[in-house]
Order: C-alpha cells, then structure tokens, then sequence
C-alpha cells in the first residue's frame, strides 16, 4: 500500500540527509578511488590544468614507500599489543567487578571515567607522567631534576629491593623505540579499558546466574568456571570487544599525537611513531591524494581483513 | 525391555555403592574433619573476596591515578613540580595557574568556539536525524530498503577516506576556517539514524494510524508523540555530539586551524606543542584540567545516557 | 540417605535498604526426610519451600539450625561438599555444550581419588542417559530439544555423579499440561530406580499428592503437617492444610458448637462431645457430601456438572465461605431442574472442624 503522497513526503523528510551523503560520503568514496588509480595524483596540478594517466602506481609507491612501512608496522604493533592486552583485562575487571556486591557501582563509575576524556588532553598528562626534565644520558643522574612519577615509582621500588637505581627514558630525547611504544601501549590499553568492561560486564550481567549455581552444586573450580562457562558464554560480547578493537587501533593517531604531539615520536626522531592514519593525512596536506587516498584503500582492506577473518573465527568458536 | 531395565537399573545402582562408600568415607568423617572442611572453604572464601577487592582497588587507583596526578600537577609552583622527590599534594597551592593557562592558551575563545559549534551541528543533526529515522521508520516509498542497506554499509568504511575528498570539497567551495566547514561535513550519522528507527519502530503504529485518522499532521506527531517516547535516545545522540565536538581533533585541524575558529583540542595542542623537556608542566596540566572538568560535569550528571548510548554504538565521541 | 532438619530458620535483609527488619522465609522449621523417599515440598508462592530446598543444597546458608545428611552434619559445608544433585526449575542446560557435554560436565570436577578417566565418564553418561531415555539425543544443543527432553538432561546431569540427595525446584512447571503427567510418572520411575532420597519443591498440590511419598506442607515458611499425601488430604491437620489440598477444593462453612453439637446455620450435623462452645470453621470434602432428601444440610440448588463418571451438583449457602459449593456424588442422582434446595447427609470422615481464632482442628 505505497500511496502518493506518503512518497513524496518520504523523500522530502530524506532530502536534506541524502544532499549530505551524497557531498560527503557518496562523492568522497566514488573520488577516492578515482583518485588512488591516477598515478601521482596531486590536487594542486589538477587545478593546474595537469591531467593524469590511469594506473597502480599510487599504491606501488605507497607500498615500497619506507615511511608507509614504518607506518604500518607501528600501527600493526599496537594493534597487536593493545587488543589482548586491554581485552584480558577488561574481562578480569569485568569479571571481579561482576562477582561482588559492596562498592559495585562506584568502582564500575570509576572504571567507566577514562571514557569521557579527551586523548590529546589525557594524552599531555600522560607525557607529564613520563617525562623527565633534564638532560638524560644514562650515567650522570645529577643533571636529571625531574624523573617523572612514573620513573619515581619505578626508583623506590628498584632502590628498596635491588639496592639500585633504576631510571628509564621513556618518551624524551634519545628514547629508544621499546620505551615509545610500551608508553604508547599502556596509554591506549588504559583508554580502551573502559568501553571493553562496559560491553563485558553488561554481557554478564545478562547470563542466567543458574549457571554459575548450578556448577557450584557440581563443585566446579573457579578456573574452570572461568574457561568453560563464562567465556563461552560471553564468547559474542568478547567478538564484539575484539573486532571494534582491532578497528579502533588500525585507526590510532590522535592518542599518540597526546603523547609526542604532532613530532609523533621523540624529539631526535620525528614521525618514529606515525601511524597508517597520519601517513593518510600528511600525504594529503603535502598535496598527494593520490598517495593518500592510496594508503585509505589499503587501510580499508585490511579493516576489512581483519573483520572478516574476526567473524570467520568467531563463527566457528562464539557459542551459539 | 524390562531386562534391560533391570540390567540399568543395576548398573545404576552398582557404580552408585562405590560411589556411596567414598560419600562413606565422608559420612564417617569424625567431628573435627567436618569442621576442617568447613573452615577450609571459609578460609578460601575470604582469600578470594580479599584477592578480588585487592586487585579491583588496585586497578581503580591505577584508572584515577592520571586524573589526581594532572589536578595535583596543575595547583603546584613549577620549582615544586621540580623537585626531584615528588610532592603528592602541593605545598601551596596556586590556583593562578589556572588563570594562566587561561590567558596563555585563548580557552575564552576556544570554549566558545566549540560551544557554538557543538550546539549547533546537534540541533541540525537531530532535525535530520528525527526526519530520516522517521521516513524510514513509518513511511512506505519504493526502495526504501535498498537505501537503508546502502546508508548501513557506509558505516563500515573508516572515515579517513572520506576526510581525503572532503578536504578538497570544501576548499573549493571556499569554507575553509569557518563554522561551516566544522558543522556541516558530519551533520549526517548512520548510525544515529539507525539507532533512532529502531526506537521509533517499537513504538505501535496504530498510533500513527489513529493520529492521521483525527487529522494530525506528521510534524505534530513527530513532536508529540515519537518524540517524548525516544527521549532518552535523543539524549544519548545529543550528549555523544557534543563530546564529538569537544574531542574532535583531526579534521578541524586540516580545515580550521586559524585563532578564530579553532576548536578546544587543537587549541590546547597549538598552546603546547612541546610534551617533553623542561615544560611549564602546572600551566600545562591547568589547561588539560579546564578542558577535560566539563568532560567530567557531563559525565557526573549524565551517566545514564552515555553508558547507555555507548553500549549500543561503540563508537568514540 | 536420611536428611533431617533441625530448626532451620532463614532471615534475609530486606530488600528496602532503609528499613532494618528481617525477612524471615524459613522459620525454625524441622522434619525427617527418610531414605530413598521420594519428598514433595509443597506450599503457595512465598512460603519458603525453595528456600528449604536451597538450604538442602547449600547455595543458601541457615541462619540459624542444622541440617544433617545421616549422621553427617552438613550445615557448613558448601554445595561440592554434600554430594548433592540439584536441578532447576528451568534447568539451566548450558547452552554451548552438546547434551553429552552438559552430563560429562560434573564428572569432570571430581577431583582426587574421586577422578575418573575419559572412559569412565562415558560410560556413566552413557549410562544415565539411558536411565532417563535420552541416549538418543547426545550430540543435541539444549536448543534443539523440546522442554521434556530439557527436562531429562538436567536430571541426568543432576544424577550422573550419583548424588547423596536429589533436589529438584519445581520441576514440572515449564512443562506444557500433558508433558507434566508423562513427566512426573518419570521422575517417579527414575527416583524409585535409583533410589535416591529425592525432594522436589511444588506449588500444585496435585503434582505432590500423585508421586510423592511423602508430602511437606508449607504456610509462610513454617511447615503445616507433613505425611503420607493421602493421610494428610484424609486428616487436616488446620484450615489451610484442608484448603490447599483437593480439586476440587474444601467447601468451608462458618458454623456454630453448641451443647456438645455442631450446627451450620439452625441445622444441626452432628454431635461433638467434648468440645465446647465456640465458633468453627467446617470443612466437608466435595466427596463427603450424600444426597439424601432427608439430609442434615440443606443447600440452595444451582445446577448440575457433568464430569464422566461422577457429577457435581453446584449449590450456595448462606454460611458458606465461597459462593459456590461442590458436592460430587454418582451419577444415578437425578435432580429436577427448578428444584429450589437440595438435602445432604456428610459422610463424618470428610468432615473437619476447625477453630475459628488458631483454624487449628478440633477433634473429637
């Protein structure tokens, strides 16, 4: 029953947000693509007048490029370290937090704050936190005036049980990769830990407490419990967490822009820490949408890799 | 069959004596082996409450600890921040920090910016919102699913694709370093229009039905009706802009990077460019204070919805 | 094995935070449940009977008694500990486990001397699925089966570590009408093929009454009478006993003890010696009724029912406590349509008196 009048009302209502997808998503999809198969494409000489030959070259330039590399392999790196990592604890927090009554709600208020933060401001105390002022070269500590809390903590506990000092440069000049990328590491898990034990203690709270009785009746160990029970039956909510996760860190930019600021790496060594995102966007301000809508193809496809095979796996181990 | 029964039945109950004579060895258990069960599991009990509290309280102060160290950060003199050993609450406390980091950083203009930008994009997002989750909610019109499967697929192509052409989009049509070019390009979300057809769709038609037959018109209804009963969406949606304005980093700095129109985070991260070395790290953290203390109003008072929104969506700000 | 209970009383917070009061669900209850019975806890919704049940099982702890397992005081120990089987009323199949998977999961936790190997365990599971007909069903998803058959796999996972007690929570409830009657015969052939001291909680007196072997009667977590549920349909042992037993229900009359005699209204139905005067409640079964013409009781006709091989003739009473009363009789009885009341003489047996104050019983 699709009368008249309800059509053109219909599209009347769709109107103003069809305009803007077609502007800004539609186009911008359709041009991508043109764009990255252009060879060197430059937005700039097309104003000029300068027409481009069709071809793969965007993407073979890309691909050999060793900023691009650099790029990939950090992003691939904390992607790697930040997904388990923030994911196992999550459901340990979420877990723990499930099993008590008392200060329930105000610790799951804590542990949701981090969420509503901004991680270019987050991200500065973070650097606070780390850094040391002062020049630091390993073996003359008096130069050093400010360790940071960070290597202040790290000291007390090195000094009270080894007897020694024990400073690391973390994010300053003359840092090594290592450090960089275990403060990068702990700065992005700390950031995604809220979201994760928001999705994961929802899904507990939703699985029938019968279960958990009926395993106690059967004398069923707090591992196993664990293993056999929870995590299967949490099993889509941990899908969940984990391919958003791997979404979210292929997308990493703006937490280390917070920590290194847009050097994104040390002092010494700019652009160390860049990402697939920021190689997208400093091809795109040095005028390469060609390069850059090159690296957003390949950006796509591998979001979509990993999804796919995220949801391969899943089927085959989510529970029902 | 009914030897078979037997036969079962004796199976049952055979395995079922060996099993009794170890329920036997606990039946003859003397008094005090009881109570040493008893008091084992007791003990276990207790060890695990404490091991859990312990490890939860723990995380939280490590959740916390960043919050309290840029508070107590920002109230110290910098020959205090200094100090080789670190102080955990400042010795004197110097609220002109905050003043300073006010000044130094323009947050005046910054808050307005991003104020009159967040307010705005929200109320023309959820106008368009309401209105597309409506049509495709409550009225029939040829391809109607296949524009709703193709506005879905959109969401799964990560937005720096977009962002390439945008940029080149909005520089001939000359908006850049406006409020326009900050508002307009993200006034559209998918997502947003999806969450809201789904509420609008629980609501029973019949009541549409019943207000075309006393001649309300679709407006009136919308107002009065679908509104008020996905209120606490419509919040979710609102208050998840506002934070996307205020944590919006990458595209206002491409497009609107100038005194006037610059938002809240590009500003702090123009304002202090350098994150290591000697900084004046008390103005510095004064001003990630400021920014992040509306963060924390929205989040003390509208918990509810921003949980509940997120939960849904898993999409930052 | 025999489980007793020895004023066992459970108080919970309430659940307003700001008032400081009790619950009380169970209250110094106490009773005997002897070997390898079959034992329906049965009462209204509220009375305590799952509680019972629950402290039985020890995921609920007493606050104040003992319960014992033989000679064995379990009252501390927890759930692992006491060897017991529990199955819940909507069973609680883990769902990502194939139905063999569910019945292994138990024997998977026996720890110690008490551990066995891959074969074993099949071989038990094998065993019990058999017991309880689902042998056929082992590669199932839970969500594959229908309710009966749930039903069968939770019990086979309750009884595959050959519990001490078996405990079951209202366990015919999820079951549609005709599984329910097929269901219950089935927990009786299972409990009397095994032999295992079982108890199973219900508030349909019908369903305790058909397979128990004994029946507890539970009122706002105080036990009313316990026995053999035909002694204890024949012999109330107070109103509420007599009300919550029987379909069709006790029709109960306001009636009157005077100089040794009983009367409903000016009638007077039997003599009482030794009770004095007071005011009763009268309860007469719907199959305590004789229609006599010359009947002690006179009631004011309404209608017939057919119901097969009896009838009920549906009458009012102006003491009557419910607006109708059923008297079922044989069903030669012709009764004229338009006859205005009808007489009855009570059979004394079906007949009980209660004390209008305690609705305790009276005897005499």
């Amino acid at each position: 029953m699709v009368d008249s009048k309800q059509q053109w009302k219909a599209w009347l209502y769709l109107s103003p947000a069809i305009v803007l997808l077609l502007v800004f998503t539609v186009w911008p999809i359709i041009n991508t693509v043109r764009m990255a198969f252009l060879d060197n494409y430059s937005g700039l000489q097309a104003a000029g007048g300068e027409t481009f030959s069709f071809g793969i070259e965007n993407f073979t330039r890309v691909v050999k490029a060793r900023r691009f590399i650099d790029c990939l392999r950090n992003t691939m790196l904390l992607c790697v370290l930040t997904v388990p990592i923030s994911t196992m604890l999550a459901l340990l927090i979420a877990v723990t937090l499930n099993s008590i009554k008392p200060l329930q709600k105000t610790l799951q208020t804590i542990f949701f704050l981090p969420y509503v933060t901004n991680s270019i401001a987050i991200g500065m105390v973070f650097a606070a936190m780390f850094n040391i002022v002062g020049s630091f070269y390993g073996t003359d500590r008096q130069l050093v005036t400010t360790a940071g809390i960070i290597n202040n903590v790290i000291n007390f506990f090195s000094t009270t049980f080894t007897g020694k000092e024990a400073m690391v440069n973390w994010i300053n000049i003359g840092s090594a990769y290592r450090e960089n990328i275990i403060v990068m590491t702990v700065y992005i898990v700390w950031n995604a830990l809220p979201f994760k034990i928001l999705i994961l203690l929802g899904g507990l709270q939703s699985i029938n407490k019968q279960y958990y009785d009926a395993a106690r009746v059967d004398g069923t160990s707090r591992t196993r419990v664990f293993w056999r029970i929870t995590v299967p039956l949490l099993s889509p909510m941990l899908a969940y967490v984990i391919i958003t996760g791997f979404i979210g860190g292929f997308k990493e930019y703006t937490s280390i822009v917070g920590i290194f600021g847009e050097n994104m790496g040390p002092a010494n060594d700019r652009d160390r820490l860049n990402t697939m995102v920021g190689y997208i966007y400093d091809a795109l301000e040095n005028n390469n949408q060609g390069r850059a809508s090159a690296a957003a193809l390949i950006l796509f496809g591998i979001i979509l890799v990993v999804t796919l095979l995220n949801l391969y796996v899943s089927k085959k181990r989510v529970h029902y | 069959m009914s030897d078979e029964n037997k036969e079962i039945r004796n199976d049952i109950k055979a395995p079922k004596s060996t099993a009794d004579s170890s329920y036997a060895a606990k039946a003859v258990m003397s008094e005090k082996d009881l109570k040493k069960t008893a008091a084992a599991q007791t003990v276990m009990q207790i060890l695990v409450k404490f091991l859990v509290y312990a490890f939860l309280i723990i995380m939280a102060i490590i959740v916390l600890f960043p919050f309290y160290w840029m508070i107590n950060s920002s109230l110290k003199t910098l020959s205090e921040y200094r100090e080789v050993v670190p102080t955990f609450w400042p010795r004197k406390i110097m609220f002109s920090n905050y003043l300073e980091a006010y000044n130094a950083a323009n947050l005046g203009r910054l808050f307005f910016n991003t104020v009159i930008v967040g307010v705005v994009s929200t109320l023309l997002s959820l106008v368009i919102t309401v209105l597309s989750a409506f049509a495709f909610a409550r009225l029939e019109f040829k391809g109607k699913n296949l524009l709703f499967a193709g506005l879905l697929a959109t969401m799964m192509i990560p937005g720096e694709l977009f962002t390439i052409t945008n940029y080149t989009t909005v520089t001939n049509l000359g908006w850049r370093n406006t409020y326009t070019v900050l508002i307009v390009p993200f006034l559209v979300s998918v997502f947003y229009i999806y969450l809201l057809r789904q509420n609008f769709l629980q609501i029973p038609n019949e009541l549409y039905l019943a207000a075309k037959v006393d001649g309300t018109s679709d407006i009136k209804y919308l107002w009065r009706v679908m509104i008020p009963l996905s209120l606490p969406t419509l919040i979710s949606i609102t208050i998840l802009k506002m934070m996307g304005a205020w944590n919006s980093y990458i595209w206002p700095r491409l497009v609107a990077n100038d005194e006037a129109h610059r938002l809240i985070t590009n500003g702090l991260r123009n304002a202090f460019k350098d994150t290591t070395g000697d900084v004046n790290y008390p103005v510095q953290m004064a001003a990630v204070a400021l920014v992040s203390f509306p963060l924390f109003l929205v989040f003390v008072f509208l918990r509810k919805y921003i949980m509940k929104g997120v939960s849904r969506s898993g999409i930052k700000g | 094995m025999k489980v007793v209970l020895e004023h066992v009383t459970k108080r919970f917070p309430n659940r307003d935070k700001k008032v400081k009061t009790e619950v009380t669900a169970v209250n110094d209850i106490s009773f005997e449940i002897p070997d390898g019975k079959l034992i329906g806890l049965l009462g209204p919704s509220g009375c305590g009977k799952s509680t019972t049940l629950y402290m039985i099982c020890g995921l609920q702890k007493l606050t104040e008694g003992r319960i014992f397992f033989g000679d064995e005081d379990v009252t501390e120990l927890s759930p692992e500990n006491r060897g017991v089987g529990l199955v819940f009323q909507n069973y609680a199949l883990y769902p990502h486990m194939t139905v063999k998977q569910n019945i292994m999961f138990p024997l998977e936790n026996l720890k110690g001397a008490d551990k066995l190997t891959k074969d074993e365990m099949l071989e038990r599971t094998l065993k019990v699925a058999k017991l309880v007909q689902i042998d056929e069903l082992l590669e199932r998803k839970p969500s594959e089966l229908s309710g009966g058959q749930q039903q069968r796999v939770a019990i086979a996972r309750a009884l595959v570590k050959m519990p001490r007690v078996l405990l079951l929570d209202e366990p015919l409830s999820n079951l549609d009408a005709r599984l329910r009657l097929q269901t219950r015969e089935e927990i009786r052939r299972i409990q009397r093929e095994t032999n295992i001291t079982t108890v199973f909680v219900t508030h349909d007196q019908e369903e305790a009454m058909s397979i128990s072997d004994q029946i507890v009667v539970m009122k706002l977590g105080v036990v009313q009478q316990m026995g053999v549920p035909q002694m204890v349909y024949n012999d109330p042992a107070n109103l509420f006993v007599a009300k919550f037993l029987g379909t069709p229900p006790v029709n109960v009359f306001r009636g009157l003890i005077k100089g040794q005699a009983l009367y409903i209204g000016n009638e007077k139905i039997c003599d009482t010696p030794g009770v004095s005067d007071r005011g009763v409640y009268v309860g007469i079964r719907p199959e305590g009724f004789i229609f006599n013409p010359n009947g002690v009781l006179t009631c004011d006709f309404k209608n017939v029912e057919v119901m097969g091989g009896a009838i009920s003739i549906v009458t009012g009473h102006a003491d009557s406590e419910s607006p109708i009363i059923r008297a079922t009789v044989m069903d030669e009885v012709r009764i004229p349509e338009g006859t205005p009341s009808v007489k009855f003489d009570i059979k004394p047996n079906k007949l009980y008196v209660f004390d209008k104050e305690t609705e305790e019983r009276i005897y005499f």
